[in-house]
């Protein structure tokens, strides 16, 4: 007999036998630990068969149970379908907690100080399990994040879903969607690489636009904790990403998801009208419960959801890491993240104030109270033709500045410059230059040039046509001026700067040429009369240097543009000895055996 | 319309995709597992290999003017760093141990009487020590500039007790500030933690970059007699013997008195070149690599038909702007090289005569 003032499992045991003792046993660890719902209740529900005992188990986990507590217990059929909600409002919710847990596993293995920031990246990448797997999870359920909660929004708007009684709840949604944009944005800070210092360099410059200056320079030394982004920035940001932005984010979750109870889920727009309230009035017929429907539904969604994040993050997406953090370099082509092209663009139109500070508050402002301006009576959408027209044209002017926003817009580069960055290039922004993929062993030392495709002159000969090439430039004096520009400039010594064609059994070489060869024909007035080269050299075993060089009459440029005279003819600059100059220049980078370059996905 | 409810309609069915989506998971999940190690390693090797590419594009821009762009050194100014001295590779390694073994095994073996043994030892001895003469023979142009075959390792001649990568790094750290004692520079300091320009992970891409010059048990002779400059190190002043000469120059005197000084002797041109090759002055440590000076080709034409022709020059003899270019490099500095980089101690270093002998050297440099 126990000793205890009820009998012990060690009793049931004598008393009912093993097996109907420990049975028993589980059954009402189950029935606590749902706070209501037996073996058997569960059982039922998940055959969709109809409770079997009173009152209906599948009510009691909402009423004693703390996760379900803040759930209905049944939802308006008109609801449960994807139309209207399309889910998304569920996976934000989802999100949340995805990018919380994969974030408390990367803090596990993250320091926010500059000098081991990146190396921690590397730590991560290279000597943790799951490392690189959990980063991409994390960096891929961000970017989904955001699209997730901006389409929820869309999709609130279009079924009308923000007017009365759920105007604030439309706010509390905005206030979500700022910090899910900044949760995504200061976390771009953490990795220390290229490209979080400079995506996150153009939003802080923003701030210090605001006014007045006072203001502005304030915020700006206060968001960066120095003139530039270091040390203070990088805790700042961290502390951002993971206390202050998501506190604010956890409150107005509970807030958001509050209001929604509150008013219970609009209805599709045909069968709810404004001011009315479907929480408490949804009838018999119409009731879907939370359990097990929703329930086994919500898992689905997010099951599904998490096994997509996964397969692309297995083999189709890796979370970029660019060369470590460099305040003296500044990359071309730093973009903003893609959420925050749309200020980007907004800022070539002019002024720093009004594109980068003015426009986008009274965006924000403007989401903020549409759904107490927008007061019309009808939610259907034949009614709301103004409302949808202005809402086209919001994101049709999005969608052009965030056009606008790529640095292929409007950002004047000259035509060397750019010639150069798009061979030579390091991976980044999902891009890289287009001698780096070539295959190694054909990378074969030797002094090559685009002048090698242009054989019309010599019947298709291109060692005559090399040959030639190589007398001329000797004779013009170009070949030492190049040797010297090698030399001097570029850290190359050459013992042979003759020309050679590209051998056979280098396709890949070949085709960069041609690549080359293309690209100098894009600027026929910017790089008139031009050639380029490309020298391979190996200066270590199992390293190979490659050179782009460039040399292109001396045209005038003013603002960017060829100077031209009235007949509509180029200007050039000429030598000493009233010749029209050449101009040389270039650029190189380094191939290591194992660096392991290839194609990125899309290119 | 069946999408209206939930996506899938039956719950049985939803049960089952999503328990499929779950079972995914964790089979995706273990084959990420399996995979990991070999993912992390062959990360490491790439991430190796990149920063190998980004040392060797630091070496380019800040190391190759001195070391020189394929590391062998620069004669005068600074040490070779893809140098078989620098990773201790022993050319007579092999040899020294088996002389060893026999010089060991040999008076045991006369002790108990062994005469064919020993006779047999000492044929191998004296086979082995022709080898090895000859080995050193053959490093004859190595050892002519400063290899010693008997301490062939860097680190073991310094005293250099842990990794040869920790001696790189930390001379990339924190330099050799007294190098400046028997080089024309120091080896300068390059870390942001004494105030420089490059960032830890900087320098150990450079320090990756410089240990990918190893090639382990490859090194070759070749290797070896291609070093330019092996380093050099600091002269006991105990044991230095003040030899009198012919007085020097002065680094202060005024290049009116210099030219003076240059009338009362004849400069042999045969010795000039000698001095102006040899590892004491250096010349050639800067003046053989057009991105650090002007190359010593040509130099006479240049003066001539260039420098002389500038305003600042008037009046001047070609003789007069070598004096000074060599006894006050800082009074002129030729464009596009940066000044203040030649010594300007050449006045303390130099006699009457041996200033004659290097500017009549020059003078023959007219291509």
């Amino acid at each position: 007999m126990s000793v205890l003032p009820f009998p012990s499992f060690l009793d049931d045991v004598k008393e009912k036998g093993l097996k109907r003792a420990a049975l028993e046993g589980i059954n009402e660890v189950v029935e606590r630990a749902t706070a209501g719902m037996n073996l058997q209740d569960i059982r039922e529900a998940l055959r969709g068969e109809a409770a079997s005992r009173k009152p209906n188990p599948r009510l009691q986990p909402h009423a004693d149970g703390f996760w379900l507590h803040m759930r209905p217990s049944y939802f308006h059929k008109s609801v449960t379908g994807v139309y209207p909600e399309f889910r998304l409002g569920w996976l934000s919710t989802y999100f949340v907690f995805f990018e919380t847990l994969t974030g408390i596993f990367l803090m596990i293995w993250y320091t926010p100080s500059p000098d081991v920031a990146y190396a921690n990246m590397i730590n991560i990448m290279s000597n943790v399990p799951f490392g690189q797997f959990v980063r991409d999870l994390h960096r891929l359920g961000a970017e989904a994040m955001v699209l997730i909660v901006f389409l929820h929004m869309l999709r609130t708007f279009f079924t009308g879903s923000y007017k009365k009684p759920r105007q604030f709840t439309w706010f509390s949604g905005v206030i979500l969607l700022i910090c899910t944009m900044f949760l995504s944005f200061s976390g771009y800070l953490l990795p220390w690489d290229q490209l979080a210092l400079w995506a996150v360099t153009i939003g802080a410059s923003m701030i210090e636009a605001a006014p007045p200056e006072v203001v502005g320079t304030n915020l700006n030394l206060l968001i960066r904790g120095g003139p530039d982004i270091g040390a203070n920035g990088l805790l700042r940001f961290y502390l951002l990403h993971v206390l202050a932005v998501p506190a604010v984010l956890f409150i107005f979750t509970g807030v958001h998801y509050y209001k929604v109870i509150v008013h219970g889920h609009s209805l599709p727009p045909g069968e709810e009208n404004i001011g009315e309230d479907t929480a408490k009035r949804v009838p018999l017929d119409k009731r879907v419960y939370f359990i097990p429907d929703i329930l086994t539904s919500e898992i689905m969604w997010i099951a599904v959801t998490t096994l997509v994040l996964v397969v692309l993050s297995t083999w189709f997406f890796h979370a970029p890491l660019e060369a470590h953090a460099d305040n003296q370099v500044t990359p071309l082509g730093t973009t903003a993240p893609w959420y925050f092209l749309w200020i980007q663009g907004a800022l070539k139109l002019g002024d720093k104030v009004l594109w980068g500070i003015i426009f986008p508050t009274i965006v924000v402002v403007f989401l903020l109270v549409m759904p107490y301006l927008d007061v019309t009576k009808s939610r259907r959408y034949a009614h709301r033709r103004f409302a949808f027209t202005v809402a086209f044209l919001m994101l049709s002017v999005m969608v052009v500045f965030s056009y606008m926003g790529l640095p292929e817009f409007g950002v004047k580069t000259s035509a060397d410059s750019e010639i150069l960055y798009h061979m030579l290039m390091e991976p980044a922004h999902n891009h890289m230059g287009v001698l780096r993929p070539i295959p190694y062993d054909e990378l074969v030392p030797g002094v090559y040039t685009t002048e090698q495709l242009h054989t019309e002159d010599y019947d298709g000969d291109i060692g005559t046509a090399l040959a030639s090439f190589n007398t001329e430039l000797e004779e013009s004096g170009l070949h030492s001026r190049l040797d010297q520009f090698l030399a001097v400039t570029q850290h190359l010594e050459l013992n042979n700067l003759t020309f050679t064609a590209v051998p056979a059994d280098a396709p890949e070489l070949l085709e960069g040429l041609e690549k080359l060869e293309h690209e100098l024909e894009l600027y026929p007035t910017e790089l008139p009369g031009a050639w380029a080269a490309i020298i391979v050299t190996e200066p270590q075993a199992g390293l190979k240097r490659v050179d782009v060089v460039i040399s292109w009459l001396d045209v005038q440029i003013e603002n960017g543009r060829p100077v031209m005279d009235a007949n509509g003819e180029l200007l050039f600059n000429l030598d000493e000895n009233g010749e029209i100059a050449r101009r040389v220049t270039g650029q190189y980078m380094y191939i290591h055996e194992d660096s392991q370059y290839f194609a990125a996905p899309g290119v | 319309m069946k999408l209206n409810r939930l996506l899938i309609e039956r719950i049985d069915h939803r049960i089952l995709v999503g328990t499929l989506a779950f079972l995914a998971i964790m089979v995706l999940l273990g084959w990420i597992w399996i995979n990991e190690n070999g993912r992390m390693a062959a990360f490491d090797r790439q991430y190796l290999a990149r920063s190998i590419e980004r040392g060797a594009a630091l070496y380019a821009a800040n190391c190759s003017s001195c070391h020189g762009v394929d590391g062998l050194g620069a004669v005068g100014r600074a040490p070779a760093l893809n140098s078989p001295y620098l990773f201790g590779h022993d050319f007579l390694a092999e040899i020294d141990t088996e002389l060893t073994v026999l010089n060991a095994e040999r008076p045991t073996a006369e002790l108990n009487g062994l005469t064919e043994r020993v006779t047999e030892i000492d044929a191998r001895i004296a086979e082995l020590t022709t080898e090895r003469d000859a080995l050193i023979a053959q490093m004859g142009p190595a050892v002519n500039i400063g290899y010693d075959p008997d301490s062939p390792s860097r680190t073991q001649r310094m005293g250099w007790t842990a990794t040869l990568r920790s001696l790189v790094l930390t001379t990339l750290v924190a330099g050799r500030p007294t190098s400046g004692n028997y080089w024309p520079q120091p080896m300068a300091s390059w870390s942001q933690s004494t105030g420089a320009s490059l960032r830890t992970d900087q320098l150990e891409d450079l320090t990756n970059f410089i240990l990918n010059w190893d090639k382990g048990s490859n090194w070759t002779l070749d290797d070896l007699n291609s070093v330019r400059q092996f380093p050099i190190y600091p002269i006991d002043p105990s044991t230095v013997t003040i030899v009198e000469g012919d007085p020097r120059i002065g680094a202060t005197t005024e290049i009116a008195a210099v030219m003076e000084g240059l009338a009362m002797v004849t400069g042999d041109p045969q010795n000039g070149q000698t001095l102006y090759n040899s590892a004491v002055l250096g010349c050639t440590g800067c003046h053989a690599n057009a991105a650090v000076a002007p190359l010593v080709e040509g130099t006479w034409t240049r003066v001539t038909n260039e420098r002389l022709t500038l305003p600042e020059f008037a009046g001047y003899t070609g003789e007069q702007y070598l004096a000074e270019s060599i006894i006050h490099p800082n009074d002129y500095t030729v464009p596009t090289y940066a000044s203040g980089v030649m010594p300007a101690n050449f006045g303390d270093r130099l006699s009457y005569q041996e200033l004659a002998d290097m500017i009549e050297y020059l003078k023959t440099q007219d291509q």
